[in-house]
């Protein structure tokens, strides 16, 4: 056996694992340098790992109203945080066994129906703040959906192709890829899309209790016990799939494995959680600088990201965009 | 395939599309002052750009043109256009005809006219820099919808002088060797304009007591 090599298909466990793992530690760090920001000392960095601890070991409690839906749910959309992380180029610049299974839109699918399962169980309750929050997150998922698209139209504009891994050595290529317009706004236009879905200041208060506000965070009020812990673990995992994309496709795809020796897998995954936990200060700095918007204004900046999205796709008409 | 712009262009292409994106946040800016700090800030950057045009293409004319677009455009023009504002003591602009959603969707769908329409010229040249062409092209259309769907005569004033900002990158990109007294026309014509501005900002409020141009649809006799 050679020592020297990690199997594509060890690689491939491993993108999964690096974000089963790593995404509490990651929504740890950003929740403890957000209380620093604000005067506090903040929880400790790992108190999500804690967190999961105690809701696994906790009952479960359902609503007479409910269904197996209820129930199913939070599982449905683990299974798919766990799928998307094979897609996405988390740990290697190439593409590994199943990482051509799906290209982009079939990542995005998979992250829609995490979505909708999580909104359906919430519903399936019968409790009026959970289902306020799953019709709200579906309204603005919808509003969000057409800017995803526009960026999805700039990257197969970009690469002629729909392949994150594509879009990433496209990106590494050259800095002349990086200053390109079409590739600067397609950028912006996601990283304002990371900030609407994960709930983050100008859309949601991420860690309000007040239910009017919420939109994502309004669908698991009625879950507990490990349904609560997968719907946790799930949101932290999301947010470190769509930093990943941010990172490992749009804004700096370095740092990744070129090979299947095991210190460059090592490297990979400590770059990764490095680049995630700068990203997640970046969105932590943006919680203390702006306000929440109203409800009704969240339209506009989502405005804001289609009009980028739009333009990044409108320059590609023209010579060389 | 596309062809890839060198860094350079790519560059400037995006200082060119951040003047488009201030035409935009001045469409949807509901106060009057804050209008024209964008539109101090979209000059800002027309003189970044001239700098660096400048720096790259050894144009030190362009430096002259970069200290007088500064002291003109970002310095001078909102100065006034602020001190006229404290005067009239008026905040917000009238409700405008569209809602700003539609306003921003019908300035999507102008820029997107702009832009096809300079893809469509198949201008094939090695140093024409076609896509700062059409941004700029795109920006003076959206400075147009802002003057027509906005009722205010600030707003009215702001898309005026922002229509002569993307004309200025226009000429920019294109012909940055334009002899210098060429451009100083040009900003001459802005103090122009701005005086007419400013004269009419006065009257019309003196005569209304507002800045809205809502009032002036009855005959006066």
């Amino acid at each position: 056996m050679g020592p020297s090599v990690v199997a594509p298909q060890g690689i491939q466990a491993l993108q999964v694992a690096t974000i089963l793992v790593g995404s509490p530690l990651v929504s740890g760090v950003i929740a403890h340098v957000e209380g620093r920001l604000q005067g506090r000392r903040g929880p400790r960095i790992l108190q999500p790992y804690y967190d999961l601890a105690k809701l696994f070991r906790k009952e479960t409690v359902v609503t007479d109203e409910s269904s197996w839906v209820f129930l199913a749910g939070p599982v449905v959309a683990f299974s798919c945080y766990l799928i998307v992380p094979m897609l996405i180029p988390v740990l290697t610049t190439y593409g590994l066994p199943l990482g051509y299974m799906g290209d982009i839109l079939g990542g995005g699918f998979i992250l829609a129906l995490a979505g909708f399962s999580v909104a359906l169980a919430g519903t399936e309750s019968g409790a009026p703040y959970a289902q306020l929050g799953s019709s709200r997150a579906m309204t603005f998922g919808a509003l969000i959906e057409p800017t995803i698209l526009f960026v999805f139209f700039a990257v197969a504009l970009l690469t002629s192709t729909d392949l994150p891994y594509a879009m990433a050595a496209t990106v590494r290529s050259s800095t002349s890829e990086i200053v390109r317009p079409g590739h600067v706004f397609a950028a912006i236009a996601f990283f304002l899309v990371v900030l609407a879905d994960t709930g983050r200041i100008p859309v949601e208060t991420h860690s309000g209790t007040l239910e009017f506000g919420m939109i994502d965070e309004g669908r698991t009020l009625e879950h507990s016990g490990p349904q609560l812990a997968l719907l946790k673990w799930g949101s932290a995992m999301k947010q470190l799939i769509l930093y990943t994309i941010l990172i490992n496709v749009f804004v700096a795809p370095w740092g990744l494995a070129t090979s299947g020796s095991p210190a460059a897998v090592v490297i990979a995954i400590a770059s990764l959680i490095g680049k995630a936990v700068l990203l997640g200060c970046i969105f932590a700095l943006i919680d203390n600088l702006f306000s929440k918007l109203r409800l009704f204004k969240i339209t506009e900046f989502l405005a804001a990201a289609f009009l980028l999205a739009v333009l990044a796709v409108f320059v590609f008409y023209v010579k060389g965009g | 395939m596309h062809l890839v712009p060198s860094a350079y262009a790519g560059f400037a292409d995006v200082v060119a599309m951040l003047v488009l994106l201030t035409e935009f946040a001045m469409l949807r800016a509901p106060l009057l002052r804050s209008q024209v700090r964008i539109y101090a800030f979209q000059s800002l950057v027309v003189t970044g750009l001239a700098v660096d045009i400048a720096a790259a293409r050894h144009v030190p004319d362009l430096y002259t043109l970069a200290a007088l677009t500064f002291a003109l455009k970002v310095v001078l023009v909102p100065g006034v256009v602020l001190r006229l504002l404290r005067d009239a003591e008026a905040d917000l602009a009238g409700s405008p005809v569209l809602g700003v959603a539609s306003m921003v969707l019908i300035a999507i769908a102008v820029s997107a006219f702009g832009f096809f329409a300079v893809g469509s010229f198949h201008v094939q040249s090695a140093t024409l820099p076609t896509t700062a062409l059409a941004i700029a092209i795109a920006a003076a259309l959206v400075a147009f919808v802002l003057i027509i769907l906005r009722t205010d005569v600030v707003s009215q004033a702001m898309g005026f002088f922002s229509l002569e900002n993307s004309v200025s990158v226009a000429s920019l990109v294109v012909a940055a060797g334009l002899p210098l007294v060429v451009e100083v026309a040009f900003l001459f014509d802005l103090l122009v304009a701005v005086v007419v501005f400013g004269v009419i900002m006065r009257v019309h409020h003196g005569r209304t007591k507002t800045l809205s141009t809502d009032e002036l649809d009855r005959l006066k006799g």
